[in-house]
């Protein structure tokens, strides 16, 4: 279990830093673009390269955002349930959240060939958008890990208690 | 089984899971996904899925909202908050309750470079409570005055919400913004009147702090300047038309970021820390919007959001009795539900009503973003109350809930002032655009 933990660990790490970059990196490309425009000399494709960095950004922070508990949620019914209870019941929410991103995930693996398959390419830079789609795919397949490995957790939580 | 009644279950299954602790932006991708597939076909919402997450993932315009979350981010890591704290303390101190409607003063300043409630109610939490405290404030007008100041946050441009309402209602984020500016001052001027009123009937809450001269006030009003220098410069490229909406994101956190760096106050763990905080709000913003999306596309095809517009239109009420049950239901479904995913959820069906009985779209804007604020106040969900809590933990969140009070009522009031005169809020946009 420990070599688990600590594979989920390093990649929602990994993709939480490629996020980060993206984020820095939206930023530096359209504020550079505004001052160059202001010279007359707009950087070429700059819409389209902030884009790509928001699905990055997007896509890679979504694992790091379930583990830490960022999305919200209602906490009113089942805190006041004993512990055990609370368990299994995000065990069920889990695993119904971990199919479904699954599925999310095989879901977009598929549009990322049809994409490659068709050859359709941004419209500026020509850049292949079906490698975008892959990381959208991998990080939700990661996302679910994510999940699988929060499931997993609760079930022995409420074996124990 | 008619399409209206699947919807109807849908909706009744959406309540169930929520109450289940599964995250909101979860369930709604789920039932919608689920939902559609029954109605069309499994293919269809299989296809629905990939098609809706990556159109919204990839689409420029939702850049804007990490970039100014982003902003607001680097403001908070860098400390901004304390020299607007100092001043606006400067000004109103001596009066009674003064710290507190300096907190609430500087809450506004602040949400002029933070578009998020919760990190302004966490900003001024980390800067005001203990001040007050050293004067001896009560806990309760304390801890009241930083949460319900801390919603303003989102009501002065930028501000998240807006950015939201506006790319689900395809209005104009700038118009929005602007909008915002007057409602901003003019609730600011209710929160005082709260501070003053709730100090008047309990004085112990809120003593009398001391008297600075007038060229002191002033001369702390410099070391604000940056501040409003940002804010100037994202709101006036915005306006004048020099940058976009996203590329104002993009600058505004570019300058606080200088700002920072020039004034030496944020070390390179505060600059970490403002990213991972970006994304992980950003990531909780955006799955909340694909999920409203995807719950919308269900919600379509079971025509559930025409059928509540024209039953609606067909009752033939008066337009503020409409407006104010809608703020209502926000006002007691804020209690259960977290306010952003209560808004993207009923946005579908309760846009179409606004704008059937012949509303600005604009005007409601502001209107949501202010039952948005009851909604982050409210207990027992109220995002700012735990916020303070978590940030003064010796505070008892029922002394903040009683704290809330004369701001909730202030927030009530300076609503239907807005309702009956719409003008407060369409005002400037209308003389800018």
């Amino acid at each position: 279990m420990d070599w688990w933990l600590k594979l989920v660990d390093q990649l929602v790490g990994l993709l939480k830093r490629l996020g980060g970059v993206a984020l820095v990196g939206m930023m530096v490309i359209t504020c550079v673009d505004v001052i160059f425009r202001y010279f007359g000399k707009p950087i070429f494709g700059a819409v389209e390269m902030v884009s790509f960095m928001a699905t990055i950004l997007l896509a890679c922070a979504m694992p790091m955002t379930d583990r830490e508990k960022g999305h919200v949620g209602v906490d009113l019914l089942v805190r006041r349930l004993p512990q055990r209870t609370q368990h299994l019941v995000d065990a069920v929410t889990g695993v119904m959240s971990m199919l479904l991103f699954a599925i999310v995930s095989w879901q977009m693996f598929l549009y990322a060939r049809t994409m490659k398959d068709s050859g359709e390419v941004s419209m500026s830079l020509e850049f292949p958008n079906y490698i975008l789609v892959y990381v959208v795919a991998v990080a939700f397949a990661v996302l679910s890990l994510v999940i699988l490995t929060e499931v997993i957790q609760n079930l022995s939580k409420a074996r124990r208690s | 089984m008619s399409q209206t009644m699947v919807g109807v279950i849908g909706i009744a299954v959406l309540v169930i899971v929520f109450f289940a602790r599964m995250p909101v932006a979860y369930v709604m991708t789920l039932i919608g996904f689920v939902g559609f597939s029954f109605l069309i076909s499994g293919e269809a919402g299989l296809k629905l899925l990939s098609r809706d997450f990556y159109d919204i993932y990839s689409s420029y315009g939702l850049t804007i909202i990490p970039l100014f979350i982003f902003m607001g981010q680097i403001a908070f890591n860098a400390g901004i908050s304390r020299r607007l704290y100092d001043s606006a303390y400067k000004f109103v101190g001596a009066y009674r309750g003064g710290l507190a409607t300096a907190t609430v003063c500087a809450c506004t300043a602040f949400g002029a470079v933070c578009g998020s409630s919760p990190a302004t109610a966490a900003t001024m939490a980390t800067v005001g409570l203990p001040e007050m405290k050293r004067y001896g404030y009560g806990d309760e007008l304390a801890s009241g005055s930083v949460a319900a100041g801390g919603s303003l946050g989102m009501l002065m441009p930028p501000s998240v919400v807006m950015i939201v309402y506006g790319i689900l209602t395809e209005q104009s984020i700038g118009k929005l913004f602007v909008a915002g500016i007057v409602p901003a001052v003019f609730m600011t001027g209710w929160f005082a009147l709260a501070v003053w009123v709730y100090c008047l009937v309990n004085p112990k809450q809120g003593p009398a702090g001391e008297k600075f001269s007038w060229s002191t006030r002033l001369a702390s009003l410099t070391e604000t300047g940056e501040t409003m220098a940002v804010f100037v410069l994202v709101m006036g490229g915005l306006f004048l038309g020099a940058f976009t909406p996203n590329e104002a994101g993009a600058v505004g956190s570019a300058a606080v970021l200088l700002v920072a760096l020039v004034r030496r106050q944020l070390t390179w763990a505060g600059f970490v820390k403002s990213i991972y905080e970006t994304l992980r709000t950003s990531c909780m913003v955006l799955l909340l919007v694909a999920g409203a999306v995807i719950f919308g596309h269900f919600l379509a095809v079971t025509r559930i959001p025409f059928s509540v517009a024209q039953w609606v239109g067909a009752m033939n009420m008066p337009g503020w009795v409409i407006i104010s049950m809608i703020v209502f239901v926000y006002l007691i479904g804020g209690c259960f539900i977290d306010a952003l995913a209560l808004i993207m959820l009923t946005i579908p069906i309760f846009y179409p009503i606004i704008t059937q009985l012949g509303y600005d779209p604009i005007w409601f804007g502001v209107i949501i973003v202010l039952v948005t604020q009851m909604g982050v106040i409210t207990p027992p969900v109220g995002i700012n109350v735990y916020v303070v809590n978590g940030i003064a933990q010796n505070i008892a969140l029922e002394k903040i809930f009683i704290g809330i009070v004369p701001f909730l009522v202030a927030l009530i009031l300076g609503t239907m002032c807005i309702v009956i005169f719409p003008q407060i809020a369409t005002w400037l946009p209308d003389l800018m655009y």
